[in-house]
């Protein structure tokens, strides 16, 4: 089924080299700081915990801990997770306030003023990375957002500006598909796949590793196109919807209002 | 009546009930706020090392770490550990537990895992013999955390102020040291004169980050390590086997703390090869350290118990373990081993005494990264040593003697952090980062203590005398290598699995 949306053309990317991450948490420290997240509760983890790390509103991105049996070992390996940055996001294709939107460089910026709280995007979300704040009167929701101030300037996000092995690269999108590729091939230790290039339609966060992503926390059974080209056939009418039915009633009151003051004329 | 009311209310409010918020029942703890602006984002961020969320050593508290790199700039610069391995990483996150990031740190982000808890506990606890035993460098340390200046001699007021603290016997890991000395130059004789198949050089085994450091990056010289404990496992296991049995206490109720200016030596304790005295007593649950603190806890403690160091009487530690020679004092320093081993080896190829004008060792004390040195023994020839501070200088010395470039050394001393245990992870920070003056002052108070002393031989201890007649018979017997050697599985690791946590 078709869709209006459209992918950006060459926008940035990032990629991110699971194999080089040493899992020392500078990139959540930064994201912190960076973006004024309150230090709600200090994580301590038990390495079994870890496993475990999921992203809430306090933390835009996190690093979990994955024992993975590699070559009859067992082997660690730390995963970096954060909003993957769709190229036709489902989140902002959802949101029918407009709240969400998808730059022409790469980022899916959050605007906290239009929304108003439905959590359609939480739902939308096939990655499940956007998070609420549930701890808040007046919540909003919470994601990761790529800097795109920093972006923008030409800069790497916070979290990749303090990486100390360099586990991120950032670039347009096809020179970073084609470092990835190359990456793949010339090493033998890399799994033949790059994450995120074919998933739900292309991220701007792409991963490659040498351990089967399944194993790292990253859902693989999501779709290759994009989550829009199957919702669009009925969320299509969302808008037509809403502005219509709101059209039908204040036909209905005016109607009403009309036949009310005409019987009272007539009972004159 | 409603003007009663509002003028109850009137007063509240204007004498503080408005004033009833958080603040006042307690803060929120130091957050460095600036830097939790974007607009304040630092000037310059460069990331920072790994720590184990489970490590036994070190903390960190995210929310005090402002990205500023220092402690990369301890851990891969002058230590040589961080991204000096290949990525991926395997089943570890790589650490020494050497501490110097601690040092490093200008937020006092990064500090120990802390054991005062423990050692509270254990103070409390009226069925525990607590026995305690202090560092050769804690001594000219601990006072910098009162005010005192850099390298001020506090060991008495450190003696009374453990008493104080509640602690049962206060031993000296001094003693220690030339328990160590004792078998590690008696070791070291066996092997230059061929009574024991082992290959020189031989490299001390005091320093457990360096031990650790060995195990990571040159597996293949680990079997050249002495095969002597450290200073602070031989006493604690002395005290659970020779002490308890001269006492007549029960070892399972005994509890042995360390001061130590170290954070490797937390790590050290909890080693599983460190349970010498329980494998003698058939209970592998009795472990030969059980609390290790750093002078920073010890100083906490105190604070904490209203103890001030500088208003203290002088106290002697408590006999049979107590008393300890020049040689053992030394240990502080960098070079410290190497000279105390060269007095007492001296005397088991001689069979005499160092002549006393060749008691101080000059060329193997100093700040010089790498030293080396060289001593002449009537009928053996010539000892050649080195002596290194610092992982990376060491790093330098072992690639150099990989390429071939540095051969023919007898002995080498590695001391992990730079100037020695005096500059280790578990001191004052009262330099920051800390500096050769501060590591200078610190080491020329043991060493002028040193030339003081009487007693400067290790082998002349009476102490140590006494501990062999009755109980070890003599250096390299059996049961000395049962309790103060101790054995290490084959293909050893520097796991943090290997690490038995028993927080």
């Amino acid at each position: 089924m078709a869709h209006k949306w459209k992918a950006p053309e060459n926008s940035k990317a990032i990629l991110v080299d699971i194999t080089k991450c040493i899992g020392c948490d500078a990139c959540t420290v930064a994201c912190k700081m960076w973006n004024d997240i309150e230090f709600k509760e200090i994580r301590r983890f038990h390495a079994e915990d870890r496993e475990k790390i999921k992203l809430d509103a306090y933390h835009w991105t996190s690093i979990s801990l994955h024992k993975v049996e590699k070559d009859g070992k067992i082997v660690w390996r730390y995963a970096k997770h954060q909003c993957l940055h769709c190229d036709i996001p489902a989140c902002a294709v959802a949101c029918f306030a407009t709240a969400l939107k998808k730059y022409p460089n790469g980022p899916v910026v959050f605007y906290p003023n239009l929304c108003v709280g439905c959590r359609y995007c939480m739902l939308a979300c096939p990655f499940d990375k956007v998070k609420y704040e549930w701890y808040k009167t007046f919540p909003w929701i919470a994601k990761c957002h790529m800097c795109p101030t920093r972006i923008a300037e030409g800069k790497a996000p916070a979290c990749m500006g303090v990486c100390p092995t360099n586990v991120m690269t950032l670039g347009d999108k096809d020179e970073i598909l084609a470092l990835a590729r190359k990456t793949i091939e010339n090493d033998d230790k890399y799994v033949k796949h790059i994450y995120g290039e074919k998933e739900v339609g292309g991220t701007a966060w792409l991963y490659i590793s040498d351990v089967p992503f399944e194993k790292l926390g990253f859902r693989t059974d999501v779709p290759t196109k994009p989550m829009t080209y199957y919702s669009y056939g009925f969320q299509k009418y969302t808008k037509p919807a809403m502005v219509g039915w709101g059209m039908l009633l204040t036909a209905l009151y005016l109607y009403t209002k009309r036949r009310e003051k005409i019987a009272k004329e007539e009972k004159k | 009546m409603l003007g009663g009311l509002g003028t109850v209310g009137a007063t509240a409010m204007l004498t503080g009930c408005q004033h009833f918020d958080k603040a006042i029942v307690g803060g929120e703890g130091w957050i460095p706020k600036q830097y939790q602006r974007s607009k304040y984002w630092p000037a310059q961020v460069r990331g920072r090392i790994p720590i184990h969320p489970e490590s036994v050593s070190i903390d960190r508290n995210d929310e005090k770490c402002i990205l500023c790199g220092q402690c990369i700039e301890a851990c891969r610069g002058v230590q040589s550990v961080f991204k000096h391995y290949e990525l991926p990483i395997v089943d570890d996150v790589i650490c020494v537990d050497c501490g110097q990031c601690i040092m490093w740190c200008p937020t006092k982000s990064i500090t120990e895992k802390s054991s005062i808890n423990q050692v509270m506990e254990a103070l409390e606890d009226p069925n525990k013999f607590v026995v305690v035993q202090t560092a050769p460098a804690t001594r000219v340390a601990l006072g910098e955390e009162f005010g005192l200046p850099p390298g001020t001699w506090v060991q008495g007021q450190q003696v009374a102020a453990l008493k104080e603290l509640g602690f049962d016997r206060v031993f000296d890991t001094s003693f220690g040291a030339d328990l160590t000395i004792m078998e590690e130059s008696k070791e070291f004789y066996k092997i230059v004169t061929g009574v024991y198949d082992r290959h020189l050089p031989l490299f001390t085994s005091c320093c457990p980050a360096w031990v650790k450091f060995c195990e990571y990056y040159y597996p293949d010289l680990v079997h050249h390590i002495s095969s002597c404990g450290s200073p602070m496992q031989m006493v604690g296991a002395t005290v659970k086997t020779y002490y308890a049995k001269l006492n007549n206490i029960d070892p399972e109720q005994i509890y042995t703390v360390a001061i130590m200016p170290c954070t490797a030596k937390k790590a050290e304790a909890k080693r599983l090869e460190m349970n010498a005295s329980g494998r003698y007593w058939g209970n592998e649950e009795i472990r030969d350290a059980d609390a290790v603190l750093t002078v920073r806890e010890l100083a906490q403690m105190m604070k904490s118990a209203g103890i001030d160091v500088t208003a203290l009487p002088e106290k002697d530690y408590d006999p049979i373990l107590g008393k300890s020679s020049g040689g053992g004092l030394i240990f502080g320093a960098t070079g410290g081993v190497m000279e105390a081993c060269m007095r007492t080896a001296y005397y088991w190829f001689t069979k005499q005494d160092l002549p006393d004008e060749m008691l101080d060792f000059k060329p193997v004390r100093g700040l010089k990264g790498i030293k080396e040195a060289s001593v002449e023994i009537p009928g053996v020839g010539t000892i050649r040593v080195a002596v290194v501070h610092g992982l990376g200088n060491t790093r330098v010395l072992l690639d150099a003697m990989r390429r071939g470039e540095k051969t023919g050394y007898h002995m080498i001393e590695v001391m992990a952090c730079p100037g020695g245990c005096i500059g280790g992870g578990g001191q004052p920070r009262s330099a920051l980062p800390p500096n050769d003056k501060l590591r200078q002052e610190r080491i020329e108070k043991l060493y002028k203590k040193d030339a003081l002393m009487k007693l400067r031989r290790s082998h002349k201890n009476p102490e140590i005398k006494a501990l062999y007649e009755n109980f070890y018979e003599k250096p390299g017997s059996k049961l000395a290598y049962k309790l103060l050697h101790p054995v290490y599985p084959e293909g050893r690791k520097p796991r943090t699995d290997n690490i038995n946590i028993t927080v």
